[in-house]
């Protein structure tokens, strides 16, 4: 086991290394400059020479990776090049700290109705519950965030007061709940259809027979026997979008005004913000493999018929 | 009915019943599904059909007539440049369905079964390289990388293709918007074929210590030949199942690039540039808003009941 | 199972039909509500959600007494606080408020005094500049003349890397030398003593004293910029506020610098919230004092039923939109082929039809409110006859003749693709020419324009300081780096350069007028409209008014009778 653990975590460096290569390959060679476009219209071939010299990036490619390479093994992940002077590390830190509570948030609510609703459409199987529960998830998956967020805004904010319109307070401010919803409800059908189908497949296991026949109580059954075995998809595919939180979510973190990543990471693309750029893919791939090796890990463990050699 | 006559009669004809006709029966049974594949035919074939089907070219404006609600001239309305909304919600089908079977097509199909096949059936380092390299194209930040192709590679595409039309001396390619299609299609299909990849992996996986295949190694089958004669034909039915997904979800990135100004561009049509550029009208002319979200709605919507029915009747399994 | 399939199937159904009625319903409850409803938005009795903790002034105010009290509006996160650093209007707007300069501009755009009390020119080379007395930093140190050279000497250095040094300070002497490495120090700057600060400059400009309201041209203090690199978090500014918190992402807020040396400001804060989110909303919300209107919220406001409509106020941006042609580039570079592209285009009922009039219909170059512009300019206006007719009469005689025109335009948010493809569909109607559409996203789009390898495109153009040479001298001198069109006509050169030193201001406005006609009837670009702003702002605000450039003003709002 420990053999396997240390094998997979060799993987993580290299994967890293190709990941920062070809972005940083993408953001030297691909069109469009951060200098040009703070310039903007008075940007002339003299003066944007000048200023990318200064910053240090005319300099050959394998140079400036080596020293990026370098700095970030140090701790230094460079400094913005459009919010001039501040530390990457300072811009990326506090929002992805914001964009995670969302994202925490937005998985509570999708597994707090989600699982349930998975358990009872399953039991239930065949009657309008089931079918109910299942369209109706289904349908909140389908609509696109841009639309669905100015629907809800429209009628809870504005119409009915119910909540500020936009905003972010943090963890416990009333301000979280509509961007959450928004989040949220797409991964309700998600998992509402997991559990469905992996209590399913639980309730036709011998043990569930087994312990029907012995006259235990219905409720016991649900919850202890079926329920718990039933959850160890939900798990896998929860843990496996814990990554996903250090992206954010662009489009509803735009329309709510949440000062998270999402955000950050799409302007900074479009402003040609490279640092930016190269920090959050790290993170992201870093986060990425390191998530999949604790999902693993965790598979075995609670479920003993699973061994890594 | 008539009187049986009792007469010595051959034994009557047995039809061989293949598991694909089993499978079709069963299929044909999920009255949802079909009616969601029926509405899919529907959309795909309008779309693709479009030039001939659509009642308005796409880009005829009229401002005279802009945002109006539905008449009888214009069933679905007009938007704010007086272009018939109907119209090109039809196009926009055309680009949906160009869009996502082109994707589908080369990411999932093409690189996801020969790359998965090869994992699966030769393993070893072939697999682990191919597992690998999944793995890394998993770990970039897939929306920010298609964002990022999509936004600068495509000018330089497009460059390209208009310098090689005018050595050809050919016009109107790059007006059509084809190039946009490819590199749209292209980026979503780069990072498409992972899932499909592990997929048909792990069917190969399975597959591989069956008998049937130990034959025909036996018998001297080129590689190739075993895997695509007579593995894959036993693993369709994830197979399908997870096209039809994956069509859906096509669908959704088409639209959401669109939405950011970086997918097909105008005039070209497109659901996505259609929800963009009416996203602000919800309280004044909310039908430009709700028409084509409604639309794309039930288009993933329906690619997902016809999932589950497709796996449903591909994959029985016993109650 | 055969049942329940089909059941999800009509359920759903019946859900997005639901949806769809919904929204259509919605849609048009609220128009009607905005029109005759007594309890439309929500009036400004209710208690706002975020309590300012100022007391209003019982009514009328003295002048002399300030009132307290808490102004919040939308701001965005300025990419940077440093005056040398900032070359965009988020980071101008706090700027202008915090540091301070020699001159500064009024309500009506003239550069009235700030920390120079006045200053003479013989010349027009030669500026000498008598600075105020007891001006202080907000650490209550003097300000002297050598603080205003330490400035100069540390925005042209090539290590600070300014993006606008060469731009607004480009004319003094020795700046663009030490700029390029060439020179150690700005030779045209000298502090002749503590008070008194001249400036030399390369040439005769009349309009050079403009550029000294830019913030780069503004003071800074020494110390304060050495004490680290995250100085700007804690700036040693001379402006009306201070710098009180600033939350990245969040909010920033102002606080009234009581030291200074002008009246002091009437508020007691500003305080911006960075976070986003939508404006309008926020403002009917009673969150917010001061809202920007957008095209999707325009209708309802501009309606007079609706009661937003009397909080409305509106005025001219110092901009121009514009297609631009490639003068240099086939089939751009035939005079009557860029005037038939002019004609051929029905500006007017683009502007009120797709734009629903909230911007300008441009006739020629210059905006409304700038110095210069003239009403009875001459316009290229819609004459499709006309149109057919000068494309026939050029060398390329027919549509097929000109080959493929490509037009590009920056994508990504940044322009509006419906007005485009109007101008697009109206050259096919008008003049039989068939021109593809690029759409672009912005940094390639730049890059490329500074290249040259458009045809044609679509961009705008905003006002770096209140004059016309900043519009016609800048981009259509055939010296300049900034004329994206290639334009060059020797004899608009020659007025253009005449103007630049004419000394009497009704004569160098009508240079300007003269050659702005010329460059209209010359046609490199198609002008489309100006812009306006839009703004909401609530009934106890006063002193609000939309200021075209980035000025200082927040000095000048009160709040009264919240």
């Amino acid at each position: 086991m420990l053999a396997y653990i240390l094998r997979r975590l060799l993987w993580v460096p290299v994967v890293l290394i190709v990941v920062s290569f070809v972005t940083f390959a993408l953001g030297v060679y691909g069109p469009g400059d951060p200098i040009t476009l703070r310039l903007g219209q008075h940007a002339n071939p003299t003066d944007v020479a000048r200023i990318r010299a200064e910053l240090g990036l005319d300099r050959p490619f394998l140079t400036q990776y080596r020293d990026y390479v370098d700095n970030v093994i140090h701790g230094d992940l460079g400094q913005s090049l459009v919010f001039r002077g501040r530390p990457v590390a300072d811009l990326l830190f506090p929002k992805i700290w914001v964009s995670m509570q969302l994202g925490l948030v937005a998985i509570a609510i999708a597994v707090g109705i989600g699982v349930p609703l998975g358990l009872t459409a399953a039991l239930r199987q065949g009657t309008w519950r089931d079918t109910g529960i299942v369209s109706g998830a289904l349908l909140l998956y389908v609509m696109p965030a841009f639309i669905l967020a100015p629907i809800l805004l429209y009628v809870f904010a504005y119409r009915l007061h119910w909540v500020p319109a936009a905003g972010w307070g943090g963890l416990f401010d009333g301000r979280i709940i509509m961007p959450a919803v928004v989040l949220g409800l797409p991964g309700i059908a998600g998992i509402t259809r997991l559990m469905r189908a992996s209590t399913l497949e639980v309730i036709g296991q011998d043990y569930v027979r087994t312990a029907r026949a012995k006259g235990l109580l219905p409720r016991r059954i649900n919850y202890v026997h079926i329920g718990r075995n039933a959850i160890l998809p939900v798990v896998t595919v929860v843990g496996l979008s814990l990554a996903t939180l250090v992206e954010g979510a662009f489009i509803t973190e735009t329309i709510f005004g949440i000062p998270g990543v999402g955000r950050l990471a799409v302007e900074s693309l479009f402003a040609r913000d490279y640092p930016v750029v190269m920090a959050l893919t790290l993170l992201v791939a870093a986060g990425y493999v390191m998530v999949n090796l604790a999902v693993d890990i965790a598979y075995s463990i609670l479920d003993p018929r699973i061994r890594y050699r | 009915m008539a009187a049986t006559t009792f007469e010595t009669a051959a034994p009557p004809r047995r039809v061989a019943r293949s598991p694909w006709r089993d499978a079709l029966r069963r299929f044909l049974r999920k009255r949802a599904a079909v009616v969601c594949l029926f509405f899919l035919l529907v959309v795909y074939l309008s779309g693709l059909l479009a030039p001939w089907v659509a009642p308005y070219d796409f880009r005829a404006q009229d401002l005279d007539s802009a945002s109006q609600g539905p008449s009888l001239s214009h069933p679905l309305g007009t938007d704010r440049l007086g272009r018939d909304v109907f119209s090109r919600m039809i196009w926009g089908a055309r680009t949906a369905a160009i869009v996502s079977i082109a994707a589908v097509a080369t990411g999932s199909l093409v690189l996801g079964l020969v790359l998965g096949s090869m994992a699966g059936y030769f393993g070893k380092w072939v697999d682990t390289i191919i597992m690998r390299i999944g793995d890394i194209f998993l770990a970039f930040p897939g929306l920010l990388l298609v964002i990022f192709i999509a936004a600068t590679l495509k000018p330089r595409a497009v460059a390209l293709a208009v310098a090689m039309e005018d050595r050809l001396g050919v016009q109107g390619i790059v007006a059509s918007g084809v190039v946009d299609y490819f590199v749209v299609f292209g980026a979503l299909a780069l990072f498409g074929w992972v899932g499909m990849a592990r997929l048909v992996r792990g069917i190969m996986l399975s597959l591989k210590e069956s008998q049937f295949v130990e034959a025909a190694r036996a018998l001297g089958a080129n590689p190739w030949r075993i895997i695509f004669r007579h593995m894959l034909p036993n693993a369709m039915g994830p197979i399908i199942v997870t096209i039809s997904m994956a069509m859906g979800g096509t669908v959704t990135s088409e639209v959401v690039l669109s939405w950011l100004g970086i997918g097909i561009q105008p005039p070209n049509p497109s659901w996505g540039t259609m929800l963009w550029e009416n996203q602000g009208m919800l309280r004044s002319n909310p039908h430009l808003l709700l028409v084509p979200a409604a639309l794309v709605a039930a288009v993933i919507f329906a690619f997902n009941i016809l999932g589950d029915g497709l796996n449903d009747a591909l994959n029985p399994r016993s109650r | 199972m055969l049942r329940s399939r089909l059941a999800l199937l009509v359920v759903a159904l019946v859900v997005v039909f639901a949806l769809v009625f919904v929204g259509l319903a919605i849609g048009l409850v609220a128009g009607l509500g905005g029109k005759a409803s007594p309890d439309g938005p929500s009036p400004p009795a209710q208690t706002p959600s975020g309590n300012p903790d100022g007391t209003p002034l019982p009514g009328g105010g003295s002048p002399a007494a300030p009132s307290t009290g808490e102004l919040r509006i939308l701001g965005a996160d300025p990419p940077t606080l440093d005056p040398h650093l900032a070359g965009d209007v988020d980071s101008a707007t706090y700027i202008v408020e915090v540091f301070s300069g020699l001159v500064t501009l009024d309500r009506d755009l003239k550069v009235v005094p700030d920390i120079a009390a006045k200053w003479e020119t013989t010349d027009e080379v030669t500026w000498t500049f008598s600075l105020r007395s007891g001006v202080r930093f907000h650490n209550n140190k003097l300000v002297t003349a050598r603080d205003f050279k330490y400035s100069f000497e540390r925005a042209c250095d090539p290590r600070t890397a300014s993006t606008t040094a060469h731009t607004y300070l480009g004319d003094i002497t020795g700046c663009t030398d030490k700029l390029n490495g060439v020179a150690r120090e700005v030779r045209g700057v000298v502090a002749v003593d503590d008070a008194t600060l001249r400036i030399t400059i390369d040439a005769p400009k009349v309009y050079f004293i403009q550029k000294l309201t830019y913030p780069t041209a503004f003071v800074l203090d020494e110390a304060n910029v050495r004490s680290g690199s995250a100085w700007t978090l804690r700036p040693n500014g001379t402006g009306p506020f201070k710098l009180r918190e600033w939350k990245p992402g969040e909010s920033l807020i102002l606080e009234r610098n009581d030291a200074y040396y002008r009246a002091p400001a009437k508020l007691q804060r500003v305080r911006f919230i960075l976070s986003g989110g939508s404006s309008i909303t926020m403002y009917e919300n009673n969150e917010i004092d001061v809202s920007g209107v957008g095209l999707t919220d325009i209708d309802r406001v501009l309606d007079p039923g609706n009661p937003l409509n009397k909080e409305l106020i509106n005025s001219p941006e110092l901009s121009v939109g514009y297609i631009g042609f490639n003068t240099s580039k086939a089939p751009f570079d035939d005079v009557k082929v860029r005037q038939a592209f002019n004609y051929a285009v029905d500006k007017r009922k683009i502007v009120s039809v797709v734009l629903k009039d909230l911007v300008e219909a441009a006739a020629g170059i210059l905006p409304p409110g700038l110095p210069g512009y003239s009403k009875d300019i001459k316009g290229l206006e819609y004459d499709p006859a006309k149109a057919k007719q000068l494309l026939a009469e050029s060398k390329y005689k027919t549509p097929q003749g000109m080959g493929r025109i490509v037009i590009t335009i920056p994508g990504t948010g940044t322009a509006l693709p419906p007005t485009s493809e109007a101008i697009i569909q109206q050259w096919k109607d008008n003049l039989g020419v068939t021109v593809e559409i690029q759409q672009v996203e912005f940094a390639t789009f730049l890059q490329d324009l500074n290249r040259g390898t458009f045809q044609a495109f679509e961009i705008g153009w905003v006002a770096d300081y209140p004059d016309p040479q900043n519009f016609l001298d800048l981009l259509f001198h055939s010296g300049s780096l900034e004329n994206r069109a290639y334009f060059a006509d020797p004899e608009v050169d020659r007025i253009l350069d005449q103007a630049r030193t004419e000394k009497d201001e009704p004569k160098r406005l009508a240079l300007y007028r003269q050659v702005e006609q010329m460059i209209v009837d010359k046609a490199p670009w198609l002008p489309l409209w100006h812009g306006r702003g839009y703004i909401l702002v609530k009934p106890y605000i006063k002193g609000w008014y939309i200021a075209p450039l980035v000025v200082p003003f927040f000095k000048d709002i009160s709040i009264v009778g919240r």
